[in-house]
C-alpha cells in the first residue's frame, strides 16, 4: 500500500513536470505550425469548406491533408449539419465548397445559391446505401417469414414491404416462425435515431412511406397518410438516440439481446470493421430492397472548390483512404478490394435504389411524425 | 512501470535540455507547473464511478489533457446538467437516457461515447439461490423480474438496494418489474404500471441506501438469514465476491428479458473543448484505459478487441435481452412519485436538532431553519421534490441543548389510493399543511445552552421504539444534528453501556449523523460505530443538500 503510494506521489510529481515540458513543447508545436501555415498562406492557402459530419473523419485524416496540400487543394473543413447548410449560404458565407451528406441537403444549397446568383458544380465523389445490420440468427427467423433472403455469405436483402406489414401488425419476435433463437415478448421493430435529429432516421421513414404507399411519395395527401403509420414505428421503440452513432454503438457494443436490428448507413460498419476491429462472425448487413443511396454530394461554389472536386474523383490514394472511412467511391473495386480484406460481407452491385421524396414533403412527414410522437 | 516513469523522466529532461539551449532562464523550468497547467478539463462523474479515479492520472499522461474529475450523486448531477450548472467541460453517468429523454437534456450534450458496461443484476447467496432453485442455469436463465417479484412477496428475498427515486439502480429494477408484470410489446407507459407487482416487489426491500460503498458495508454486516439478496451493478457484485469478505457468495442472476446494462457514457457540455473531449474519449475506448477497466474495475469493455483480451475475469453472459427504456416522463417521474408516497414502507424518524448557544453564530441557526424547510417543500427542484416529506411519513421534532426538549410529532397523510397506474400529482392540502407546521416549528427555534448529545440521541432512540411497538409498519430511523461536543449528561461511555441494554429491535434502527461546525468527527464516528447508521459531512457541503441527501437513506 505504502509503495503505491509512493509511487502514486512520483507519478505525479512526474506528470505535473512533464506537464510543463510538454506544454512549452506544445506552444514550440503551434509556433512551427503557424510557420508551416504561414508558408502555405505564401503557396497556396486553404479554401474552406463545410462538411457533414460523415465526412470530417477523412478531411481530418493527416494522409489527405497532405495529398490535397501536394495537389494544391488544401481544405480547412468545418463540420455542419447539413440540414444548415442551404442556411449558410443564404447568409453570404465565403465558402468554396458545402459536402453535405444527401441529395435534398445538396439541392437544398443549389436552391439558395442560384437565389444569391452563385453558380454551383455538383458531384459524388462518396456514396453510402442505407443497411440494417443485424446478427445471423435474426436473419434466419425473417428469411423462415418471407422477410428476408440470403444474397451471399452474411448479406442479405430485406423485404421493405413485408416488414414494414409485420412491424405494423405489432407481431413480437416470439409470434414469428422459427424464432427459438430469439424468443423474445419486444416487438419486431427495427432501432433507428431519433428522426427529429437524424438524416438516417429520415431515411428509414422514406423506405418505410415507400414500402405503405407501393411507390415513392408525390403529394401531400400520401405524406400525411403514410407519416402518420410510420410514428408508429418511431414511437414504439421508446427511448432513441439523437447521435448517429447511438443504437449502432449498442449493436457492436452489446449485441443482440439489445440491438437485433438496427438502421444505418454501411459506411459505419464498414468503418467499424477497419477501424475497431469489431466485427463478430454472426453479424450481418440486410440490404432493404429497395434502398437510398445515401449520396454526399460536393457542391462547389468557387473555381478552388472544382478543383477540389476532380482532385477527389481522380486520386486514386484518396479513395483508397475514403474507403478506410466506409465510403464508397466510383471505382467499386477499390470498395471491394478495402472491404474483403477486413472479412466483411457486403453486396456488391446495390439493386433496387429509389430516391428519397422532395425536401417539401420529407419536411412535411417529420412534422407529422413529431406530432404523432408527442401524443 | 518504473521503466514508463524512467523514461518519462529522461525525456523530459531531454526536452527541458532543448528547451534550455533556446530559453536562457534554465532555474525557471521547474517552478514551471503550476503557472502553466494546461486548463483542467472537469468531468462530472456519478459517485458510482468513484473507483475509476486513477484513471484521472494515466488520462493526463496518455492525451496531455488535463483531466480533472468531480463526483456528485446521480440525481444531483442530472439536475445540474440539464439546468445548465454543471460548472464541467465533460460529464459521465452511469446511464444517460434519462437526461437525454429530455429535450433540454439533449440540448446540453454535444457529443457522447459510452465507455463500457455493466448490467443491473440481482445476486442471491449461495444458500438462498439454491432453496429457490437459481442455483442451477437453466432455471436462472428464465428468472425474469416477475420471477423476483414473487419470491420477495413470498418472503424468500430479502434485498438490498439502492434508492428507485435516486439512483439508476434502484429506479431501472423498478421499471423491471413493471414491465415484466405488463407483458407489453414495447415501451411502457405511466397507465400500463401493475401496481400489485411493485408492491409484491418492495416487500423484500429491506436494505435502503444511496450510495453503492454504504449499501456494500451494511449488506456484509447483515448477509444471512435477514438479506440474502444484492440488488447492483454485475461489476459491484463480481467484486465483492472476489474480496473474500461475504459469508457466502453471491449468485448473479440477470433477469429475463429484463436486463438494464448501465453504458456509462463520457458526454461533452462545452463545445470549446471539443478536441480535448475527443482525445480523452478515444484513449478511454483505447487498450489501455479499456484493459485497465476491466481488470481493475470488472466493468465490460466497449471495445471488441480488449472484451476479447479479458475472458478469463469476464466470460461472455449469453444472449441477454434487454430492458426497453421508455423515455415517457410521466411513467418516470410517475413511477418514482408513488414509489415515495405509496409504495415504499413510510418513513418515521426523530431529527434530533442541536440549538445550543453556538448555534447563534454564523448564521449557523438560519441554515438549519433553511434545510428543514427544504424537505418540507420550499425546494421546487428534482432533487428538492424527491427529498421533501413524503405522503404516510411521521416525523418527531426534537431540539435539544442542555437536555433533550420534548419530541413534537407531524404526520403527513396519505394521499389518494389509486387503482390503475401511476401519476406524479400535487401535494394535497393535508399535506401542504403538515408541511407548514414542519417549517413553523424550526423558525421557532432558538440558541442557547450547551449540548447534551448522547442523552438526547438516546431519548430519540428509546421514543423510535416505542413508537416500533405500537406501529412496526414503518421504516425507524434518527436524524441527529450538531455543531459541537457533548458537554453535558451522559458521556460516550454512559451512553455506550445504557445503548447496551437497550432491546434488539432498538439496535436495528440507524443512526444518521450531521457533522457541522464545530462537530467533532471522532466523536460521531464512535457514535454510528455503536448504533449503526452513518455520517454526513455538512462542513464543506451546505447544510441543506445534506439534509437532502439524508432522506435517500432514509
Amino acid at each position: 500500500m505504502q509503495k503505491t503510494g509512493k509511487l502514486a506521489v512520483t507519478a505525479a510529481l512526474v506528470v505535473a513536470f512533464a506537464g510543463a515540458v510538454g506544454w512549452s513543447m506544445t506552444r514550440h508545436q503551434d509556433k512551427e505550425r503557424v510557420a508551416i501555415q504561414q508558408e502555405e498562406v505564401q503557396n497556396v492557402s486553404a479554401m474552406t469548406g463545410y462538411v457533414a459530419l460523415d465526412v470530417e473523419p477523412f478531411f481530418g485524416d493527416e494522409r489527405v491533408k497532405k495529398i490535397l496540400r501536394d495537389q494544391k487543394v488544401p481544405v480547412a473543413a468545418v463540420r455542419m449539419g447539413s440540414r444548415d447548410m442551404a442556411g449558410k449560404v443564404a447568409t453570404g458565407a465565403k465558402a468554396d465548397f458545402y459536402f453535405p451528406s444527401g441529395v435534398l441537403a445538396g439541392n437544398q444549397i443549389a436552391d439558395e445559391a442560384k437565389k444569391a446568383n452563385v453558380t454551383v458544380s455538383q458531384t459524388t465523389p462518396f456514396t453510402s446505401p442505407m443497411v440494417v445490420a443485424s446478427w445471423k440468427p435474426i436473419a434466419k427467423i425473417l428469411e423462415a417469414n418471407g422477410m428476408a433472403k440470403a444474397l451471399g455469405d452474411r448479406v442479405y436483402s430485406l423485404d421493405m414491404e413485408k416488414l414494414a406489414a409485420v412491424m405494423l401488425a405489432k407481431k413480437r419476435w416470439r409470434d414469428l416462425k422459427g424464432s427459438d433463437a430469439y424468443p423474445v415478448q419486444r416487438s419486431v421493430l427495427v432501432a433507428t435515431t431519433d428522426v427529429r435529429k437524424s438524416n438516417s432516421a429520415a431515411m428509414y421513414m422514406a423506405l418505410i412511406s415507400n414500402a405503405l404507399n407501393g411507390d415513392v411519395v408525390t403529394d401531400r395527401t400520401a405524406a400525411d397518410a403514410t407519416a402518420e403509420k410510420v410514428a408508429d414505428l418511431f414511437k414504439r421503440q421508446g427511448f432513441q438516440e439523437a447521435f448517429v452513432n447511438g443504437s449502432f454503438d449498442d449493436y457492436l457494443q452489446i449485441g443482440m439481446g439489445k440491438a437485433p436490428m438496427v438502421f444505418i448507413y454501411e459506411y459505419q460498419m464498414v468503418m467499424s470493421a477497419q477501424a475497431k476491429k469489431a466485427i463478430q462472425p454472426d453479424m450481418v448487413l440486410m440490404y432493404p430492397s429497395p434502398t437510398i443511396v445515401n449520396k454526399f454530394v460536393l457542391t462547389a461554389t468557387t473555381g478552388r472548390g472544382k478543383a477540389l472536386a476532380e482532385v477527389l474523383s481522380s486520386n486514386a490514394e484518396l479513395q483508397k483512404i475514403a474507403v478506410e472511412y466506409g465510403l464508397r467511391v466510383q471505382s467499386p473495386g477499390l470498395f471491394m478490394e478495402g472491404v474483403k480484406a477486413n472479412g466483411l460481407a457486403v453486396q456488391e452491385q446495390i439493386q433496387q435504389v429509389i430516391d428519397p421524396p422532395s425536401f417539401e414533403l420529407m419536411g412535411e412527414m417529420v412534422d407529422v411524425v413529431t406530432r404523432e410522437m408527442l401524443k | 512501470m518504473k521503466t514508463l516513469f524512467r523514461g518519462l523522466l529522461l525525456c523530459a529532461a531531454l526536452v527541458a535540455a532543448a528547451g534550455c539551449s533556446k530559453r536562457e532562464d534554465v532555474a525557471a523550468v521547474p517552478t514551471a507547473p503550476a503557472k502553466v497547467a494546461a486548463a483542467p478539463f472537469v468531468v462530472l462523474a456519478t459517485s458510482d464511478l468513484r473507483d475509476v479515479q486513477p484513471l484521472e492520472q494515466m488520462a493526463v499522461q496518455a492525451t496531455g489533457v488535463n483531466v480533472r474529475f468531480r463526483f456528485g450523486g446521480t440525481m444531483e448531477s442530472t439536475e445540474a446538467v440539464l439546468t445548465g450548472h454543471a460548472n464541467a467541460h465533460a460529464a459521465w453517468f452511469a446511464n444517460a437516457k434519462y437526461l437525454l429523454s429530455d429535450q433540454q437534456g439533449q440540448s446540453r450534450v454535444k457529443l457522447q461515447e459510452k465507455i463500457m458496461l455493466s448490467p443491473i443484476v440481482v445476486g442471491v447467496s449461495e444458500s438462498a439461490a439454491k432453496s429457490l432453485g437459481w442455483d442451477r442455469p437453466d432455471v436462472a436463465a428464465k428468472v425474469s423480474w416477475r420471477t423476483i417479484a414473487a419470491a420477495a412477496a413470498t418472503g424468500k428475498l430479502f434485498y438490498g438496494m439502492s434508492n428507485p427515486a435516486t439512483s439508476n439502480q434502484g429506479f431501472m429494477s423498478l421499471m423491471g418489474v413493471v414491465s415484466a408484470a405488463s407483458d407489453k410489446a414495447e415501451a411502457l407507459t405511466a397507465e400500463d404500471v401493475d401496481r400489485g407487482a411493485i408492491a409484491q416487489f418492495l416487500k423484500g426491500y429491506k436494505l435502503v441506501g444511496d450510495n453503492s460503498a454504504y449499501l456494500t458495508e451494511k449488506f456484509i454486516e447483515g448477509q444471512g438469514p435477514r438479506l440474502n439478496a444484492y440488488v447492483n451493478y454485475e461489476s459491484l457484485l463480481l467484486s465483492l465476491n472476489a474480496s473474500g469478505k461475504l459469508r457466502e457468495k453471491l449468485v448473479l442472476v440477470y433477469p429475463h428479458e429484463g436486463v438494464a446494462t448501465a453504458d456509462y457514457p463520457l458526454m461533452l457540455l462545452d463545445d470549446a473543448r471539443r478536441d480535448d473531449y475527443k482525445k480523452v474519449a478515444a484513449w478511454m475506448q483505447g487498450k489501455e484505459a479499456q484493459t485497465w477497466l476491466a481488470r481493475q474495475t470488472l466493468r465490460r469493455p466497449v471495445n471488441a478487441e480488449v472484451a476479447a483480451s479479458v475472458v478469463d475475469v469476464l466470460p461472455s453472459p449469453g444472449l441477454q435481452i434487454e430492458l426497453p427504456f421508455s423515455p415517457d416522463r410521466k411513467l418516470a417521474d410517475g413511477l418514482v412519485e408513488s414509489y415515495l408516497n405509496e409504495f415504499r414502507t413510510p418513513i418515521a424518524s426523530t431529527f434530533v436538532l442541536d440549538v445550543s448557544g453556538s448555534m447563534g453564530r454564523d448564521g449557523r441557526l438560519g441554515q438549519l431553519v433553511k434545510a428543514v424547510s427544504y424537505i418540507s417543500g420550499a425546494d421546487g427542484s428534482m432533487t428538492g421534490r424527491i427529498a421533501k416529506l413524503t405522503s404516510r411519513e411521521r416525523v418527531w421534532m426534537m431540539s435539544f441543548s442542555n437536555e433533550p426538549n420534548a419530541a413534537v410529532m407531524f404526520e403527513v397523510p396519505a394521499g389518494k389510493a389509486r387503482s390503475k397506474g401511476v401519476e406524479a400529482v400535487a401535494d394535497s392540502d393535508a399535506k401542504l399543511k403538515t408541511m407548514d407546521g414542519v417549517r413553523e416549528y424550526a423558525e421557532g427555534l432558538r440558541a442557547d445552552g450547551n449540548t447534551a448529545l448522547y442523552d438526547s440521541i438516546f431519548v430519540a432512540l428509546q421514543n423510535m421504539a416505542e413508537e416500533r411497538k405500537k406501529n412496526p409498519g414503518y421504516q425507524y430511523s434518527v436524524v441527529g444534528f450538531t455543531d459541537g461536543e457533548n458537554n453535558r449528561g451522559r458521556d460516550f461511555e454512559a451512553f455506550k453501556r445504557d445503548y447496551a441494554q437497550l432491546p434488539e429491535a432498538v439496535r436495528a434502527i440507524p443512526v444518521f449523523m450531521v457533522l457541522f461546525g464545530e462537530g467533532k468527527e471522532k466523536e460521531l464516528k464512535s457514535l454510528i460505530s455503536v448504533t449503526g447508521g452513518k455520517i454526513f459531512d455538512a462542513r464543506t457541503t451546505p447544510l441543506y443538500s445534506v439534509f437532502k441527501d439524508i432522506r435517500a437513506y432514509q
